[in-house]
Formats: structure tokens, sequence, C-alpha cells
């Protein structure tokens, strides 16, 4: 039972969503209604349908759910598949973000039966009937699966998430123990998905003054790192009850990568830090 | 006239998992002890006044809902206790492996769900 | 206060109320529906006196801090926020003289 990656998709679940009305606390034009079913073509045997979170900014109406039936015989083995086939072939005005189809590139990230994940790396099989696709939550959406992401990579920005020195550059390289360079090692490789940021209950409450687990994973991956020379300025740009401290940690953000980072642990590390250097 | 863009559901679709769930329960037995605790004190205010208001005050404990009441509240500081102990696991940096994170869950549960039956078992045929 | 005293606060009063709170858990338990007389002889003696007058301390100091950050979460409205957060504090601090004050006139009362 216990869950020992993130990769675990549950067999079984006892509850699938928080015991609140569909459309509970949410602005008007916000509310989600049903749209289209477009069923399978005649003949096909193993199918399954895709519920779809919709929204079309020029036609003036609230976001709904429509339903894709596919033949999974004609379809790639991952859910970008699903959404590429149909787009070709069924609907071309599904709008989403895609690039490397690899899971490196974090483009598809969005929330698939209710957990982010990347789109192309969730294999089909692995999810629901039907399988329920929603934008990342808690964002504007701009159109169907895109949200607005600016205010969160402003947050990123805040973290300032570059080198910052005081000494003068050396000639060469400014160089690293390998244990030094280990402990970037689980924090370098985030690929600034946000799936951990859009699953983080703090920040849906707080979305605008806590600067959520992908930014805060960030700022402890410059902490952490013994080129930089701000350490003291980064904490202290922390320290306010509600950048850092918002974070209680629920745990949402680990149990959701998509690429087995661990931004909760990182978070813990940066109020260890804070307190270390108090006394 | 220009429309606001929708909020992306959160709350209404998220899957409720271990890690959320318990965090909810730990917040939610924090506030029932904190609303339970000005009883806690009118018990010890109760007996300094003397042996009339204890006994109003134990009356009041021992009809049924007091009895319910006070079940709820027990299992509230048990699963607060259990799951605060692994909070500060966490504040030491400990315990962030997703495994451990779940095995200390379910266990945590365990314990206070044994710890409240046991605590009622004894204090009921202790003090009779 | 910064998020770094109110977050150590917190710790250290749970840190506190773990061997507290076992402590009473235990006493309440062994005492079980034992009466009036038994209560209070057993609240009189200075050691318990002493630890629940302790207890109760890290009890409202943890609590109003806990309830601070359950606001600061889920009012955002300022003037509601600071007419609770301050409810909050003046109902912990109340409580918990009363409490203290109470234990007090229980092993006065000799």
């Amino acid at each position: 039972m216990p869950v020992r990656s993130s990769d675990d998709v549950p067999r079984r679940t006892l509850l699938r969503r928080f015991p609140v009305p569909r459309n509970f606390n949410v602005s008007p034009e916000s509310r989600i209604e049903t749209g289209k079913t477009w069923p399978a073509p005649v003949g096909t045997t193993r199918t399954r349908k895709f519920a779809i979170y919709r929204f079309d900014p020029h036609a003036g109406r609230n976001p709904r759910i429509d339903t894709f039936e596919i033949d999974l015989d004609d379809c790639g083995p991952m859910v970008l598949d699903a959404l590429i086939k149909i787009k070709n072939e069924i609907d071309p005005t599904l709008t989403f973000r895609r690039s490397c189809r690899e899971g490196v590139c974090g483009s598809c990230a969005m929330n698939i039966d209710g957990t982010n994940w990347l789109a192309c790396t969730r294999f089909i099989s692995d999810t629901r009937e039907p399988a329920t696709i929603y934008p990342l939550n808690n964002l504007r959406i701009i159109k169907d699966l895109v949200p607005d992401l600016s205010h969160l990579f402003a947050q990123y920005a805040l973290v300032k998430p570059w080198l910052q020195t005081k000494s003068l550059p050396p000639e060469r390289e400014r160089l690293q123990l390998p244990e030094e360079r280990r402990r970037l090692d689980g924090y370098y490789e985030c690929i600034l998905c946000f799936c951990c940021t859009a699953g983080c209950p703090s920040h849906w409450w707080n979305p605008q003054r806590f600067l959520g687990p992908a930014a805060l994973l960030q700022s402890w991956r410059w902490l952490s790192d013994s080129r930089d020379e701000a350490t003291g300025e980064r904490l202290d740009e922390l320290e306010d009850p509600f950048r850092l401290y918002r974070c209680h940690t629920i745990l949402n953000c680990t149990r959701t990568c998509p690429k087995h980072l661990n931004p909760g642990k990182a978070i813990a590390s940066i109020k260890k830090l804070l307190i270390e250097r108090r006394s | 006239m220009q429309r606001e863009r929708p909020l992306s559901p959160n709350l209404q679709i998220y899957r409720p998992q271990l890690t959320s769930v318990l965090s909810i329960t730990h917040r939610l037995t924090g506030v029932l002890l904190s609303v339970g605790s000005p009883f806690f004190v009118i018990w010890i205010v109760a007996a300094a006044d003397g042996a009339r208001s204890y006994a109003a005050f134990a009356d009041m404990l021992g009809s049924p809902l007091g009895l319910a009441l006070s079940f709820m509240w027990t299992f509230s500081l048990f699963f607060h206790l259990c799951n605060g102990v692994r909070h500060l696991v966490w504040d030491a940096g400990y315990g962030f492996e997703l495994r451990t994170i779940y095995t200390s869950g379910w266990a945590v549960l365990a314990v206070s769900a044994l710890l409240t039956v046991i605590a009622w078992i004894a204090g009921l045929r202790l003090g009779a | 206060m910064t998020g770094v005293t109110h977050w150590w606060r917190q710790r250290v009063t749970a840190a506190a109320l773990i061997p507290l709170t076992l402590w009473l858990v235990s006493s309440l338990v062994a005492l079980g529906a034992g009466g009036y007389e038994n209560f209070v002889a057993w609240l009189r003696s200075p050691l318990v006196a002493v630890l629940m007058i302790l207890f109760l301390i890290a009890l409202f100091q943890h609590m109003a801090l806990g309830l601070q950050v359950v606001i600061e979460d889920y009012v955002h409205a300022v003037r509601v926020k600071v007419f609770a957060v301050l409810a909050v504090q003046f109902g912990c601090l109340a409580l918990l003289v009363l409490g203290v004050v109470s234990v007090l006139r229980i092993v006065l009362r000799g």
C-alpha cells in the first residue's frame, strides 16, 4: 500500500475528489458546464473516453467538459498521443502545450485523473475510464489546457535564480569539490513544469504571497550552491510569514513531481538553514 | 466587455491523497482541540469552585453527548500528537522519501486509533 | 513576529507538549471516573500542579500560534483578519490565566 515513488499510479481509490460540490467556491466565469461528446468510430473494440476541460476565449461562454472516445489500437501509448490524435482527427481546436514528448521540457504538464503530471510520460493504460484531463490547478486559463504561467515565472524570478557573487571572477571556471557539486543533485534537474506549485493547497489559498514549491526548490538550489555568495540576502528575502512559511509540509508537491524531485525536503532544508543562522 | 479568464479548478477536482488528507486532518484536529480546550479549563475551574460545581461538570461530561464529544476530542488529541511527532521529524530534516512519508502516515493513523481505544478502555475500567 | 520566530516557537511548544500531554493523559486515565476528591487530591500535589501549569502555558501558546496560522491562511480581508487574530490571542491568554489561577486556588486551599 505505501507509495514508493511519484510514478506510482494508485489502482484503487477510496475518494476521487474531496466531497465538495463540483463548482464549489468557483467564480461565475469559472463554472464548468457539460460540453459535447464525440463517440468512437464504428467497429472499434479497445476504446477509452477522455473527458477534457475546454475553454474558448472568443466564444464568450463558460468552460466545459468535452468527452472524446479514442480507438486505442490506433493511438500511441501516452496521454499526449491521445491529445494529438484528437487534435489531428477529431477536433482541431483542442489546444495544449507540448514540445519534447519525452518528459524533459515540462510543456505538457496538466492534471490527469486528479493529479498533476506530464501528458507525455503518463501511459493511457494507467488512466481511468473516462480519463479526466484538466489544466494545472488554480491558474487563469488562456485556452483549453493552456494556463497563464506568468505569475508563477514571476515568483521564480523573485528568488533570483542566478549566481550572485561579490568577489572578482576567477581566471577560468569557479571550482567546486565533487561533494559540493553533489549537493545540487535532486534540485538542478527541475524542468519548471509547475506540477508541484499547481498542486499545493497552500498556494491555492495564497497564490500571490506564497512562492510555492517550484520557486522555493530553486531557491534551495542556489542556497546550496557553494559558488553563490549571497546566502544571507537570499535567506533575508524569505523571512516573512508568507513567502516561505505558508508551507505546512502538506507534501502534495513531492507526491506529484514527474521528475521525482523533492520540493518538500528542499523547503525543510531552507527552514533549517534559517534557524541555524539564528543560533 | 472583456471577461476575466476562468480559473482552473483546484480543490474541486484534485485527488485526495494521503499527503493532503492527513495534513488537513492535522489542521482539523488542531482546531477541534482548540475548541475543546475551554472545556478543559472549565473542568479545572469547576474543581477549584467546589464539589457541587465539579459534580455538575462531571454530569455534563458523562451525558451521551458529552461522552461522544470527549471520544472525538481524545481521538483528535492522539492523532494531532502522533502526526505532530511526524511533523517534528520532518522539521529536523528526516523522513522525506515518499515511501517513508506514506509508511509513517499509515502508522500515525493506526497508532492514534489504537491509543484512543486503549485510553478509553483503561479509563473506564481503572476509575470504576 | 517574523516567520522564523513564529515557526520556532510553534516547534518548541510542540516538543514541550509531547511529554506533558502523555503525562496528563496517563494521569487522567489512571484517575478514571474517580470523582471530585480524588481529582483535587491529585492536583494539589506540588509536582502535579507545576506540571499542569507548564502544560497550560505550552498548550495555550501552541494553540494561539496554530490558530493564527490558520487565520492567515484562510482569511484575507484585512479588518476581519486583524480582529480574528486579536480575538485568538486574547482568548488564549484569558484561558491560560483562568486555568493557572484555578490550579493555584486548588493548591493554596491546602
